[in-house]
């Protein structure tokens, strides 16, 4: 479980907040997607939420035992980077201590890429190389798995498989799940709970609440603006 | 022309060097920071004038402040994170400051010629061991570090988040690249050091292959540059660095021409 109480973040340690007095409970099985405009702080909240910084005020308790992150990759991934999909793989399995290499093999056929083993990771599409970044991620029985907008630069075919493929192991294998989305689709479809930050400060609703009262709205003031 | 023993040294060195310098440049290129080996190949000249005033070893005391001004390097790059050339400027201005200092007073008498454009006329028996101890240690280093080195070169948010200590690991790696550096100073002299830390590593890039692939390649690569560059720099009476410089660049250029020929796709 993880429990944010009274968080403020600034980057200047000074106000104003770009993050004011979040609190919010996120329990094992939940799939919490964070929504909200750019600049709203969502990909600062889950640096907080990574220990990647530190709060300013208010405190982050967290019992999930064993994280996995999957970041926004394509905006960091230098193409012309000499690695395989093995050796990404093999690097984390070391990392982590695994003893059983087969387990790479596993992985792969979890995401359907034991093809792409040999293939230098930045030849792949996309999709691929999120897939690639999805086994990786749970090559470490992640108990909570945080997501960087998962569906950035990837294709509508391989956008399907991949939220299938999350939302399959937040049901079965209850995988917590939070992910900053840009998806509204995605985000309404698999989450159970979706977060959404504004000036600041957050509102926790349901998929169906959310959608009467932020997309709802927001298409009545798009109807009312184009009249 | 093995039967000279400062012959043997320097070819001994050398296979050193052709393992080391890729090892190190690898991660270097890599990570984008192929001009802190230039900056640290000028701070180890401050670091061989130091020991030629002090008399004792240069290498060793350029080993010593090479990782001084690396571990400087890593802690202001780390606060300065916009302006890590600047850093760069700085250190080379306080590096060469101190080399031009001590060796333009006259308080060196000995030749510092040899060091900036490398010899093997004066690489002596003492010059062996040292490198051969520097190197060893190296190696083991790279050897144990190098699951954390790769994933933090690849991913350095990563890497973080999974648990490495990447911090401690970068400051590690700032001491290996000054003692790399230190070993190579011998035979390719300071002013060409970078060239050979960054010039295998970006022939051996074209090939297109995987991290281990293109580690073996670019040893391969700089093996045959030194090798060639200490053999006809004894015919042609030049000093090796220069010639191992240009064979280099020759190197990755007849790369390059296969690579646009396309010659891979002929030899298959």
């Amino acid at each position: 479980m993880i429990t944010i109480e009274n968080l403020c973040f600034s980057y200047t340690q000074n106000t104003p907040y770009l993050l004011k007095n979040l609190c919010l409970t996120i329990h094992k099985g939940d799939y919490i997607s964070i929504l909200g405009d750019n600049g709203s702080g969502k990909s600062t909240l889950i640096k907080l939420l990574l220990k990647l910084l530190t709060p300013t005020e208010g405190k982050i308790v967290d019992t999930f035992t064993n994280l996995a992150y999957l970041p926004q990759r394509f905006e960091n991934l230098n193409s012309q980077f000499p690695i395989t999909v093995y050796e990404v793989l093999d690097c984390y399995r070391k990392t982590l201590k695994l003893k059983d290499k087969d387990c790479i093999f596993k992985y792969l056929d979890l995401v359907k890429m034991r093809d792409f083993s040999n293939s230098l990771i930045g030849k792949l599409s996309g999709g691929q190389c999120q897939k690639i970044f999805i086994a990786r991620a749970l090559m470490g029985t992640p108990d909570l798995l945080i997501l960087d907008e998962p569906s950035t630069g990837v294709d509508l075919k391989s956008q399907t498989e991949i939220y299938s493929l999350i939302k399959n192991i937040n049901v079965s294998e209850k995988v917590t799940v939070i992910s900053v989305e840009h998806n509204l689709k995605a985000a309404i479809d698999n989450s159970t709970l979706i977060y959404h930050l504004s000036q600041g400060s957050g509102h926790l609703c349901n998929p169906d609440d959310y959608i009467n009262e932020y997309v709802s709205a927001s298409t009545r003031s798009d109807r009312n603006a184009s009249l | 022309m093995l039967h000279y023993s400062f012959m043997q040294n320097a070819f001994m060195i050398s296979i050193l060097i052709s393992i080391l310098c890729p090892l190190i440049g690898m991660f270097l290129v890599l990570k984008r920071y192929s001009m802190i080996g230039d900056t640290l190949s000028h701070a180890s000249l401050a670091g061989v004038a130091v020991g030629l005033m002090c008399k004792v070893n240069p290498i060793l005391s350029a080993f010593l402040l090479t990782s001084v001004f690396g571990v400087i390097i890593e802690f202001l790059r780390d606060h300065y994170k916009k302006y890590a050339e600047l850093i760069l400027v700085i250190v080379l201005s306080l590096s060469v400051g101190i080399a031009i200092t001590i060796i333009s007073a006259g308080a060196v008498h000995a030749n510092v010629e040899s060091f900036l454009f490398g010899s093997v006329l004066t690489v002596t028996r003492e010059d062996f061991y040292t490198v051969l101890i520097l190197s060893i240690v190296s190696l083991i280093t790279i050897v144990g570090l190098y699951h954390q080195l790769v994933f933090i070169t690849f991913d350095e948010e990563g890497a973080k988040i999974a648990g490495i200590k990447d911090k401690m690991i970068n400051y590690i790696f700032s001491i290996l690249v000054a003692s790399t550096i230190s070993v190579s100073i011998r035979i390719v002299g300071i002013l060409v050091i970078s060239s050979l830390i960054a010039l295998p590593v970006a022939t051996a890039l074209q090939l297109n292959k995987g991290f281990k692939t293109t580690m073996l390649y670019s040893i391969l690569f700089s093996f045959i540059d030194i090798t060639l560059g200490i053999v006809i720099s004894f015919w042609i009476n030049a000093a090796p660095g220069g010639v191992t410089a240009l064979i280099s660049v020759f190197l990755l250029v007849f790369i390059l021409l296969l690579k646009k020929l396309n010659f891979y796709e002929i030899i298959k």
